[in-house]
């Protein structure tokens, strides 16, 4: 119907050739062009957080992102986290908690946790809770999720030894 | 829709002047929104993301500048913003959320002129100019000027924003910005916000500028309300009256955050609330 | 069956906080959901939906939309005849046909080859509408004149003996004992009225379906839903289609709370494969799910009350006034359920609960997490503090004095197995520190703020309905558990995983849980009423009784020993009674059945709560859909600690304590899981959420202007307290934890900021507004509809 774009995107480390039309959201082409679901389509608006990527490492809303916007950013995908059968240490950290329950919000959580590590490797809770803030969850009632980070941010300790 | 993406200012200029209907996409986090809600009417999108130094925030002694693309992220982290800018920080730090603040920008925020966001109040309370280009030229407007109407800026086709200029020094002893926004939720539009900048000399109020966001189609500011607390020691009556006054400036609506009844008197204990927080901040040395 | 918890070490598997089974492949983002799912040739669905809240379909142009490249079907109410679905009362189309009776009713469906297209092409769609008059209160849907819903509400098939006149879809009443003589002779008679605002359920995966029609007519469906069984029993009223030729399957649910028990889009989806002869998927959006799918009902309550002097209650009435919107859905079993409970956990001997559903012209309002229990427990729980604030009572002690007794009966004449109401409020008032808190709110509250704390009691049920399980020996002598309960996220999976490994002394790892498929599996009703853990459970316990005595039969003969001197062993072995050393694996017995004698083993379980005769001893129903033995009795108590902010009225909590009886914790840190969320969906309930129409129109679906508590809104510091008071009933003593968390927490809150400011909010959700309102001596919030502070 519309003029597509040839778009170069670079995801979880893999260059894909790619044409899509201009109002095309990352989250879009993720999902039903590259096939990586794991980034979920909750609100569309930019509020639940369910479709949380790393967009050249910083936390973005893939749904909020154009495709042909994202240029030569590097975009990481919860897929992405967790190269081969391996789980990130972010990952392995919601498992072992139990922070997990029906698991649509949660890679959009892991995701924003992940950065969340980066920036600030040993947060209180007041800063997971911060850093958490803009991803809704119906499931959990946060709880579990603060202690999965808590966790986490051990876990990446001990793998850095 | 077209999607085009200078690599420079005049190129984006000449692009602006050149093609019809074009809307800038900066950070993204409105627009694309609003394209997803599929009810948009846009012929082209120039994204301003490959301009170099639309990003930069420079700071100098007679005031600071922030690019256009500088995102939410980058002025809540930037400690060089203090004394009277430290309501700059505040404010892009309570924008919406980590992902939103990490693509948003503050020339994105103010060119949609939500008269809800953080940022337009802020702009008016510091006195900033908006600095415009187009094709044919530089110009710059004040902020009172600049936000027009309900999601309506005084920038004419052809034109597109490419900083913001404040005023002042953060190094200016006796001055303190901050920002009070009451939501109902963590991250939501204000129900009402005020950006207060105030200016203490012994114990005594020499200036205040104070503006209020989500309380009419653009920032309301009272000079009446200024007035009556310029000069005083900020006593409960002076901040009453100043309240008062503010309420009756302001011409707010009826949404689901409230009704225009409540917001209005909402007004002058939150007024209250930032006058003594930006006192207290000059109290204790930060 | 009761025996002391942990003694037994076979049943290492019980009281295990496991991870998910799955929650590995959700973490990585492997876990498929529907809107994850593809299928070769698939087409996509979009729906089309009223824009008028009552007007009659004169007739439908789709021409343009067809004529748009890429689309392959519209399909119309012109498409199927009428045939009606609905768990109580049917009275649901698959797609709206004659009439529309909300903004947002599904009118068309469209499939095309992808979604832009589709959406695209409703806009071509062209219905003919003829307006008629619309009512958007029970006040209003009552009133004498008022245009009438459903003209052949009496002709509907409905599951019971329904009182019904206008657009009431259902009246109903239970007296016990002389409520009115009683009420005569109460010192003191309390009466209030109570509002609660519609709730979306807000879970984080909108509705979708994906439809399959092979060349025979068979449907195949994937759905986003809490019962593969209740979808396979719409489509087939809805479509005449036999259920033997409809096969329904849950892929990962991102989950539910009530909202997924009935029809979504299934109907529309299967008749788009149908017409196509392709799969068809529809996923809806948010906008779309708040406009189109359900809510938790609002609704007006008015309590009565009758207290002797020293704090006995006598008497108590409670009328019940939901809004249920355009269709029944699940609407007259929730205004009973909320009638059930009006009494609460206390013993008051005379009674009058009285009800009325009604008809409107918004959106369908139907099951939610505590199923009508939360709205009736606002009314309940609020005016019991009243009572002990006008009686200068301690609210505990008030609770305490009057709560129910083991022995005690509900007010039905249902023996209460369990009855721990009051170890419940004892733990509470250990647990939050109560006499401390209490009377140090005001000392505590930080500047510009008025702290209180404040609890409630609760009682709800665990059951409900049919249920079935199989239990296969594999012949590795590992386990297939396949019972046709749908995990939506909350771990029923894992637990029955516990339960069925624990019932054979395997680990879980042994057990292999099947996914629900009604080709499949056996029957399960569905994940509601907080029964799968329980009910499910009890059928586990049944099914593997009967392969524990097979393997036993088999292992007598391997062992040459008679069954009765021999035991189960821990990881699957048989061993005779005080011979040590002497044993045979479940490996060795299923081998010898699969292959030597006897047959594959398997066992199966099957039970229905059959909801008996209310006791006309103990009181007398009309229009009462009996829920009489349907399950088992469940015991909380929560309390909140918060501040309200003076210059604005919002409430910001600080702490909640939540207690409850969960009979046996099979995985305690799911328990944690269920009361942390049910505690933190409440808060939402109680503070922020609240579905608003204008005209009939949904004014803020979104979550931008619809809002649902995020982190920085709730606190860390929300402490479960778990009792285990083993219920008898069940195999390992559980009871269901889903509903009770939610049920609680809105009149707590009501009750903490009442100790905080002096003010009663009797309208929920307490907003900052209704708060500030309330500061300003305007009012206790009824009546304060949002946005104009109009009633």
């Amino acid at each position: 119907m519309t003029d597509k774009l040839a778009l170069s995107l670079t995801v979880n480390g893999e260059r894909h050739d790619v044409l899509a039309p201009a109002h095309r959201t990352l989250l879009d082409l993720l999902r039903d062009q590259l096939g990586l679901t794991g980034a979920k389509k909750a609100c569309n608006a930019g509020i639940c957080g369910a479709c949380t990527v790393l967009l050249d490492g910083e936390p973005a809303r893939a749904c909020l992102c154009l495709a042909a916007n994202v240029g030569d950013r590097p975009v990481t995908t919860v897929e992405g986290l967790s190269p081969g059968n391996s789980l990130s240490a972010v990952q392995r950290a919601f498992v072992d908690t139990g922070a997990i329950q029906c698991g649509f919000c949660m890679t959009g959580m892991i995701v924003s946790a992940t950065a969340l590590l980066d920036e600030l490797p040993d947060p209180d809770v007041g800063q997971i809770r911060e850093g958490l803030s803009g991803n809704l969850c119906r499931c959990s009632g946060y709880v579990k999720v603060v202690e999965a980070v808590q966790l986490a941010a051990r876990y990446r300790r001990e793998e850095m030894r | 829709m077209k999607y085009l993406e200078p690599g420079t200012l005049d190129e984006a200029l000449r692009l602006l002047a050149e093609e019809e209907d074009v809307a800038c996409l900066a950070g993204g986090q409105t627009l694309v929104g609003v394209l997803n809600l599929g009810v948009a009417e846009i012929a082209a999108l120039m994204s301003l993301r490959r301009i170099p130094d639309l990003n930069q925030i420079q700071v100098s002694s007679d005031g600071i500048t922030v690019g256009a693309m500088a995102t939410h992220a980058a002025v809540a982290r930037d400690a060089r913003l203090t004394g009277r800018f430290a309501l700059l920080r505040e404010a892009a730090g309570r924008i919406a959320h980590p992902a939103i603040r990490s693509q948003g920008t503050m020339g994105g925020s103010i060119c949609h002129a939500d008269p809800a966001a953080d940022y337009p109040g802020v702009l008016v309370a510091l006195d900033a100019e908006v600095q415009i280009a187009s094709a044919a030229g530089r110009r710059s407007l004040p902020a009172g000027a600049f936000f027009v109407d309900f999601l309506a800026t005084a920038l004419e086709p052809g034109e597109m924003v490419t900083a913001i200029r404040f005023p002042g020094s953060a190094a200016a002893a006796g001055e303190q910005g901050v920002y009070e926004k009451f939501t109902r939720v963590d991250g939501d539009y204000a129900t009402v916000s005020v950006a207060c900048v105030l200016g203490m000399a012994e114990g005594r109020c020499r200036s205040a500028a104070i503006a209020l966001g989500s309380c009419d189609v653009r920032p309301v500011r009272s000079a009446e309300a200024e007035a009556c607390l310029a000069g005083s020691c900020l006593e409960d009556a002076a901040l009453a009256e100043a309240g008062r006054l503010l309420a009756g400036a302001a011409d707010p609506q009826t949404d689901t955050r409230g009704s225009a009844d409540y917001r209005r008197r909402l007004i002058p204990g939150l007024v209250a609330r930032a006058v003594s927080r930006a006192r207290a901040g000059l109290e204790v040395p930060s | 069956m009761n025996k002391p918890l942990g003694a037994d070490p076979l049943e290492g598997a019980i009281g295990l906080s496991l991870p998910r089974l799955e929650a590995l492949e959700k973490a990585v983002g492997d876990a498929r959901f529907v809107e994850d799912m593809t299928l070769p040739g698939m087409l996509h669905g979009a729906v089309l939906t009223s824009p008028h809240a009552h007007a009659r379909i004169r007739g439908y142009d789709a021409s343009a939309a067809l004529a748009l490249p890429g689309v392959k079907a519209v399909v119309t109410g012109e498409d199927f005849e009428t045939r009606y679905m609905g768990l109580v009362v049917k009275d649901e189309t698959a797609l709206a046909k004659g009439k529309v009776r909300y903004i947002g009713e599904p009118v068309a469906a469209v499939a095309a080859v992808d979604q832009e297209t589709a959406r695209a092409a409703l806009h071509l769609i062209e219905v003919d509408y003829e307006e008629l008059p619309a009512v958007f209160s029970p006040e209003e849907a009552m009133a004498p004149g008022a245009p009438l819903l459903h003209e052949g509400y009496g002709s509907y098939f409905k599951i019971f003996d329904a009182v019904h006149e206008g657009n009431v879809l259902a009246e109903s009443e239970i007296v016990g004992g002389d409520p009115d003589g009683a009420f005569q002779g109460a010192d003191h008679v309390f009466e209030n009225v109570y509002e609660l605002s519609a709730q979306y359920h807000a879970y984080m995966e909108p509705v979708a379906a994906l439809a399959q029609v092979d060349r025979d007519g068979r449907v195949t469906v994937w759905s986003s839903t809490q019962s593969v069984f209740r979808t396979q029993a719409n489509i087939a009223e809805s479509l005449g289609i036999p259920m033997a030729r409809i096969r329904c399957i849950s892929p990962r649910i991102g989950g539910g709370f009530g909202g997924k028990s009935e029809a979504t889009v299934q109907p529309a989806a299967v008749l788009l494969a149908q017409k196509t002869g392709r799969p068809v998927r529809i996923a809806l959006s948010r906008d779309e799910d708040m406009t189109t799918m359900r809510s938790r009902h609002p609704a007006r309550l008015v309590c009565r009350t009758g207290v002797m002097a020293d704090g006995t209650i006598v008497a108590r009435s409670l009328d019940v006034l939901m809004d249920g919107g355009a269709y029944a859905d699940d609407s007259p079993a929730v205004m009973m359920f909320a009638m059930y409970f009006g009494c609460g956990p206390y013993r008051i001997p005379n009674y009058r609960l009285s009800g009325r559903a009604v008809y409107t012209n918004k959106l369908r309002a139907g099951a939610f997490r505590g199923f009508g229990n939360p709205q009736g427990s606002f009314a309940t729980e609020s005016q019991m503090d009243e009572i002990a604030e006008a009686l200068g009572l301690d609210p505990i002690d008030f609770r305490l004095k009057n709560a129910l007794q083991p022995g005690d009966r509900w007010i039905d004449g249902h023996a209460i197995d369990s009855c721990t109401i009051r170890d419940c409020l004892e733990a509470l008032r250990d647990g939050c520190d109560w006499t401390a808190r209490r009377a140090q709110a005001a000392a505590r509250a930080r500047p510009g703020r008025r702290r209180g704390i404040g609890i409630a009691a609760v009682a709800h049920i665990c059951g409900f309905m049919a249920t079935s399980a199989f239990v296969r020996l594999l012949e590795d002598g590992s386990v297939a558990l396949n019972t046709g309960a749908v995990d939506i996220g909350q771990g029923s999976s894992t637990a029955l995983t516990q339960i069925c490994a624990a019932a054979l002394g395997l680990s879980p790892e042994q057990v292999r849980c099947v996914e629900a498929d009604t080709d499949a599996s056996p029957y399960n009703s569905g994940t509601n009423a907080s029964r799968v853990t329980y009910m499910v459970g009890r059928a586990i316990g049944e099914a593997a009784e009967v392969v524990r005595n097979k393997i036993l039969e088999h292992a007598g003969e391997l062992l040459e020993a008679h069954p009765g001197d021999l035991e189960l062993q821990p990881g699957g072995k048989v061993g005779i009674k005080g011979v040590p050393g002497k044993t045979v694996s479940f490996q060795e017995v299923s081998i010898r059945a699969h292959w030597g004698t006897g047959g594959p083993i398997m066992g199966s379980g099957s039970l229905v709560f059959e909801a008996g005769e209310m006791d006309p001893k103990t009181a007398l129903a009309t229009g009462f859909m009996s829920f009489n033995a349907c399950g088992a009795y469940t015991f909380g108590a929560q309390a909140v600690e918060l501040e309200v902010d003076e210059v604005t009225g919002q409430v910001e909590v600080l702490e909640v304590w939540s207690a409850h009886d969960v009979g046996r914790a099979i995985n305690p840190g799911a328990v944690d899981g269920q009361i942390q969320g049910g505690v933190v969906q409440a808060l939402g309930y109680a503070l922020t959420e609240e579905m608003v129409w204008q005209d009939g129109r949904l004014a803020n679906p979104s979550f931008m202007d619809y809002k649902i508590p995020g982190s920085l809104d709730v606190p860390h510091a929300i402490h479960a307290i778990v009792l285990e008071h083993a219920e008898p009933t069940h195999p390992f003593g559980a009871k269901g934890i889903g509903e009770p968390p939610i049920v609680g927490i809105a009149p707590a809150v009501a009750n903490a900021i009442r100790q905080a400011t002096g003010k009663r909010l009797r309208r929920s959700p307490m907003t900052p507004e209704r708060v500030f309102r309330a500061l300003a001596d305007e009012g206790d919030g009824v009546g304060i509809d949002w946005p104009n502070g109009q009633a």
